[in-house]
Order: structure tokens, then sequence, then C-alpha cells
């Protein structure tokens, strides 16, 4: 099997979604991957530079521009040799993709039983009652948050209040805490101390 | 008291508008990046900005940029031009098929599609053969459905704010348009912090930013004064020092104004001051926090316009282990009380008590979360303290907790709370001076009497039990279900906590880019009221 059949096998009946950096003449730049060569017959008419758009990959390697489907494969599965000019280095992260982090906050124990866990990130800047935490047990809680993949969110532990918001072990305010939206991403965060206890 | 209270309130007056004078100043003067197009659309997760539709982006230095398309990424101060890209500085220009472009640094790459990618700088001197790296070159695949922000206009401040001009917060059947509105994505501590009291609701509305500072307007709602509008100042200096300064305008009552102060000492201590001030007088405090190891100690001292003063010195050893995973913990504290014009008041001889000082001892007891039967948690806790007075006077005190939990499955949980504190206020020889029999029966808010007041003599007993239920169908809903039933003395219909609480909370995203949080509670027939409810709210990006 020669390699013009593998990337045949690769690419038969494979529609991939892409952002258009630009399209010129027959080239088509796709963000952060290559460039590829348009079909015969195709031109850049339909191509609007930063609005996500698929196409389909014939035998040589060339694109044609289709309607999204909902199954269309990320940008960073189109086989490097489809590419007029190729980057240095391969990405295989598909940032279309909403991933789920999962934040777990172990509170000390001198934190009233009766008191709900929030997170209070940078979105809401820093509203110290942004999300209220589901209870796991006595002292952890947990939260899973849908991020889009390379995403970094910030956030501190508050038990609702300013007055209220987490310290570490010198009683000092800590560095925020970050979630990166990475597939299956699990951040544990152990409070130390509140501002109001201790 | 009207001293303390007019410098409190001219301090407070005087720090906020510097503060609010000199931080648009200080935020316009640092280099800022100006991005227009026919949309915009802005993602708060991953920090993306996205103009569509023509896009022309401004530098500080001058710098020039154009396409039909533009990406900001705000974490890492990227820029990418697609579409017909050009970029100008002076009267030199250079185009491309895309550009990026770095918002701090000097370096602009050319990727032209038939050629490759070439690199210069700002200076846009002849470019060079460069590697194709493609991640320079990223244009984030976004569904504009899911925007946080629409809007036309952005200013951008590196590592601290982006100001979008107008602003509209896009959901499935609308949008809620605001003239302009400033997303601070800066992650200094100082800027979780406030002066602020607890607000049942609280939405901070930006008005002006720096990598330093942010002066905010924040809509308020709580129960009891209702809608409020405040002011608030801060300014930061990264994690080791803050300083916030607020006006609290209740639309009824009366407005509130706050100072909170906050600067790291080293590796091992802090200092921190607060103040707040209403019509009935001022409330200041200052601390010091010191840490040697896992143990650690603190020195709080208050004083009010009224007179009132308190100081508290204070050591604490580090969690030990005692046997089983159970840890303890002890503090030692000393300090006095103070009132001018007398702290025992029910003395004849009241001014010669003007300062009591007290010491304390508090062991702290925790154990483990540790499995019980029926697939069960329990985590239980005991805090014992006694303060001694320098009078015959001693306070007693004993807590105790326990928290169950059960997860049925992984949508499912149930749990169950205990929490008992039982106190004493022991005056040797003169407790009857202190709790006197009341002469007539204590009369409740609905007017009825409250015969059972006349056998509290100093000792309280505050119970509660709860029970809730959570579910959690999807990641982005949940629902719980609580009951809290208190059995406490003195405690009578309308004299101290609800005996029965219900509340009910969901959080959901009813838009991909808006999450609420909703609460009702209800406490039941108190204080001649058949139910009395409560709500409370928050906005979720």
């Amino acid at each position: 099997m020669n390699i013009a059949v593998l990337f045949a096998a690769a690419t038969a009946a494979s529609v991939f979604r892409i952002v258009p950096l630009a399209c010129d003449g027959d080239r088509l730049v796709v963000a952060g991957a290559g460039v590829l060569r348009l079909a015969d017959g195709v031109t850049c008419a339909q191509i609007v530079p930063g609005r996500a758009i698929a196409v389909q990959l014939d035998d040589g390697g060339r694109a044609t521009p289709q309607r999204l489907p909902p199954d269309a494969l990320p940008a960073a599965k189109i086989p490097r040799t489809a590419y007029v000019l190729a980057p240095a280095a391969d990405r295989d992260a598909d940032e279309t993709q909403l991933v789920t982090t999962t934040i777990d906050v172990i509170v000390p124990a001198r934190t009233p039983p009766s008191d709900d866990i929030y997170l209070s990130t940078e979105r809401t800047s820093w509203s110290p009652a942004e999300v209220r935490m589901d209870r796991v047990d006595a002292r952890r809680f947990r939260l899973a948050l849908q991020l889009h993949r390379g995403a970094r969110l910030a956030f501190r532990v508050t038990r609702g209040s300013y007055g209220t918001t987490e310290r570490d072990a010198s009683r000092m305010l800590p560095p925020a805490h970050v979630a990166a939206g990475e597939p299956d991403a699990h951040v544990t965060v152990v409070v130390a101390a509140w501002a109001d206890i201790d | 008291m009207l001293r303390d209270d007019a410098f409190a309130r001219t301090a407070a007056i005087v720090v906020l508008t510097a503060c609010a004078v000199l931080s648009p100043a200080r935020a316009f003067a640092r280099a800022t990046v100006s991005l227009d197009g026919g949309s915009i659309v802005f993602f708060s997760d991953t920090l993306s900005v996205i103009a569509r539709d023509g896009a022309t982006l401004r530098l500080a230095d001058g710098t020039r940029a154009r396409g039909d398309a533009a990406f900001i990424d705000l974490r890492t101060d990227r820029a990418v031009l697609a579409g017909h890209a050009r970029v100008t500085r002076g009267g030199a220009t250079t185009g491309a098929d895309a550009i990026a472009l770095e918002l701090d640094g000097d370096r602009v790459d050319l990727l032209d599609a038939s050629t490759g990618v070439t690199s210069t700088t700002r200076r846009l001197g002849a470019p060079a053969p460069a590697e194709f790296d493609a991640a320079r070159f990223d244009f984030p695949d976004v569904d504009d459905r899911g925007a946080f922000i629409r809007s036309r206009h952005a200013t951008i401040t590196p590592h601290a704010d982006v100001r979008f001009t107008p602003a509209a917060f896009p959901t499935s059947v609308g949008g809620l348009p605001v003239p302009s509105y400033l997303y601070t994505y800066a992650t200094a501590a100082g800027f979780g912090a406030s002066s602020l009291g607890g607000a049942t609701f609280d939405q901070p509305y930006g008005l002006f930013g720096s990598p330093t500072s942010l002066t905010a307007l924040h809509a308020r709602w709580d129960d009891g004064p209702g809608p409020a509008i405040a002011l608030q100042q801060q300014i930061v200096s990264g994690d080791a020092a803050y300083a916030a300064a607020s006006i609290d305008q209740p639309l009824r009552g009366y407005s509130v104004r706050g100072l909170n102060a906050y600067r790291r000492l080293g590796t091992r201590y802090t200092a921190e001051a607060d103040a707040s001030s209403t019509i009935y007088g001022t409330l200041m405090h200052a601390a010091l926090t010191a840490a040697f190891g896992n143990a650690g100690g603190r020195m709080d001292y208050t004083r009010t316009s009224g007179g009132a003063s308190s100081y508290t010195a204070s050591l604490r050893t580090p969690d030990e282990p005692l046997f089983g995973g159970i840890t303890w913990r002890l503090t030692g504290s000393t300090g006095f009380d103070a009132q001018r014009g007398g702290l025992l008041f029910e003395l004849p001889d009241a001014h010669d008590f003007a300062t009591v000082w007290r010491n304390g001892l508090d062991l702290f007891l925790a154990t483990p979360v540790v499995r019980v039967p029926l697939g069960a948690t329990l985590a239980t806790t005991l805090d014992a303290a006694r303060t001694w007075y320098a009078f015959p006077h001693h306070f007693d005190t004993l807590t105790g907790t326990a928290t169950a939990s059960r997860t049925f499955s992984r949508r499912l949980s149930l749990f169950a709370g205990y929490q008992a504190t039982w106190s004493a206020d022991v005056y040797p020889g003169t407790q009857s001076l202190f709790y006197p029999a009341p002469i007539a029966p204590l009369l409740l808010p609905d007017g009825t009497p409250y015969y059972g007041y006349a056998a509290f003599t100093g000792a309280r007993t505050y119970r509660a039990e709860n029970a809730a239920l959570q579910i959690t169908p999807d990641i982005n809903t949940s629902y719980r279900f609580s009951v809290v039933h208190t059995s406490d003395f003195p405690q009578f219909d309308g004299f101290g906590r609800p005996v029965w609480e219900v509340r009910g909370d969901i959080r959901f995203r009813p838009f991909p880019n808006i999450g609420l949080d909703v609460g009702r509670a209800y406490d039941f027939d108190w204080g001649g009221t058949r139910w009395q409810p409560r709500w409370s709210f928050a906005i979720t990006p």
C-alpha cells in the first residue's frame, strides 16, 4: 500500500471543521494549522476569515468548503500531508471542544457546618458568591464546570462573602488557583484557613 | 462620638475621592490597545476577543493593523489579523494573508499563503524568513451564541481589563445592552477584597480600571434595606497588599461607609485594618497575624465611636494528631474589654470597671470524615472554651457538631447535621444582679408574653438539626432542598431563632453564557407570621 492510498484512506469522507485565516487564489490558510490547496473550481468567495467552516479533502488533499456538519473532525486531525505549507509542529488540541473540569475543595474542620462554599472568579470581578459548590461530605465540596479546551479559569474559595475568603496556612491571601480546560482535568484545593476564623 | 464619626466619614470620603480621581488617570496613562469591528464577541472562559466584519487594531505606539477579522488572546497578549491583513506604523506599511503580533512585544509575523512565514518588528523593517509556528496563528473556533459580551469597540489594558463600548449580554431571548462595560481579569488577591458588607445580591459594574486599581458601582439587594447602590474603590499591589473604600447607599435606609486594608509583612506576618461608619457610629478594627510553622498568633484591636474598645492577643498550636485521625488544637488568649463610663453598668460603681482584662482557653477537637453503617460518612467536632475576667465572672461554651452524608448515586446525595452549643455566663455571687428575674414578663413582637424567660439566668442552649437533599441531574443543574429545626433556650415565638426553616436552591444555566442560582427560604410560624419568605439570587457567567 503506497502513501497515496494511505492518505486517501485517512481522508475519505472526512470533513474537517476549520477556521480560515485567509483565502487567496487557490490557497486556504487554516488557523493554528497550515495552508491547504482548494479543489479545482472552488473559489474564495464563500470563505470568511475568522468564521468556522467545514472542508472536505479529496484524494489529493485538496479542500472543498462544505456546510458545517455536527460531526466534523477538528482541524488538528487534518493529515499533515494535506498541507502545501505545513507548520513546524503539529497541534493536537481541539479548542472547540467543551471539556469538563472538576474542582474539589477540602475545607478545614473549623468551617461552620451549615455554611455553603463558593467559587469566586475573575469572570464576575471576583464576586464572592459567584458559584455555589455541591457538597460531597462534611468537609469536601465539588463543582464540575464546562470550559473550552485550553481555557484557564482563575478562582478563589469563599463562604459567600468578601470577609470569608480563604487564607493560606500563614493566614495570608493566597494567589488565585487555576482550573485548566483540559479533558477530565481535576483540581483539588485544600483550604488552610478562612479570613474570619482563627 | 461625633468627632470619631466625622473623622471616619471624612477619611472614607477623602480616600474614595482621591482613588476615584487618580484611578482613571492611572488607567488612561497606561498603554492601551483598542479594537474596532463590525461586531466583537468576548468569551470569558478563554479571555478571547474576536472582531469580525472588518477589524482595526490600534496599539499604544501608533501601530495600526487591519484585517477582515481579528482575534486577541488576553491571556497571552497576542493578536492575529486574518484576511487582507495590513500593519502600518508611521510611513511604513506591510501586508500579508494573516499577521500575528504581540501586544506587549515587538515581534510581528507575516503569513503569506504562497510564500510562507516571515518575521519583522513593529518598526516594519525588511522581513526575514521565520519558522511557521502554528500556535502564533491560532484563531479560536467559537460559537458566537456562547459569547458573554457583544460589542463594537474594545479598549484593552493588558494584564488588567477590557472595556466594551457598547456592551450587550446576549441570551437566546435577546440581549441586555449597557453603554459600556469594564471586564476585569486581573487576578491579584486584592481585587477579591471589599469594604462592603454582605448582601443577598451584589453585581459590580466597573467604571475605571488599571492593573492596580478598580473603581466599581455595585447594584445590591439585601433583606431589610432592599435595593442599594454602592461605589467602591480598590487599590491593589499584587497579592501582597490592598486597600478598599466604599459608600453603600440603600434606596431606603442609611448609608454605610467602609474601609478595608491588608498588607503582607514578609513571609510570616500580615497587617489588616477595617472600618465602617453609619449614622449610629463608627467601628474600627486593626489586626496583626503571625505564623510560626503551623502554629500562629494574632492581635486584634477594635474601637467604636461609642467609647467601647477591645483588645485580644492569641496564640494557637498547630492541629496536632491525637489518635484515630482525631486532631486537637489549643488556643490561648488574653486581652481586655473597655467602655467609656464603665463596662459593667449593672454595678453601682460601674465607673471603676471601665476596663476589664480577661484570659481565655479554647480546645478544639475534630474527627476525620469516617465511614459509618448504611454507606454514610460522618465527621464531628467538639469545641470547649472558657474565658476568665478580672472580675468574678467567667464565660463557658461547649459546642458539638456532627455532619453525616450519604451518596446514593452520582446525582443524589442526602445530608444530615446536628449542632449544639451550651453556654454559661457566670457571675459568682452576683448572678442575680446581671441576670435579674424580670418584674414583668417579656413581651414578644406580636405582643404575647414570654413567661419562660424568667427562667433565664445566663445559661443558653442552641440546638439545630438539619437535613438536605441534593440532586445534580447534569453538570449545569443542581437542586437542593433543606429543612432546619432549632430547639434553643431562651426561644419563643419571635424571640431567638425560628423553629422551622425550609429552603430550596436551584443552580441552572438557562443560556449557554449565563447561569443563575436562585434560593427561596421560609421561616414558619414565627413572630406572628405564618411564614416569612426570603430570596437569594446570583448570576454566573
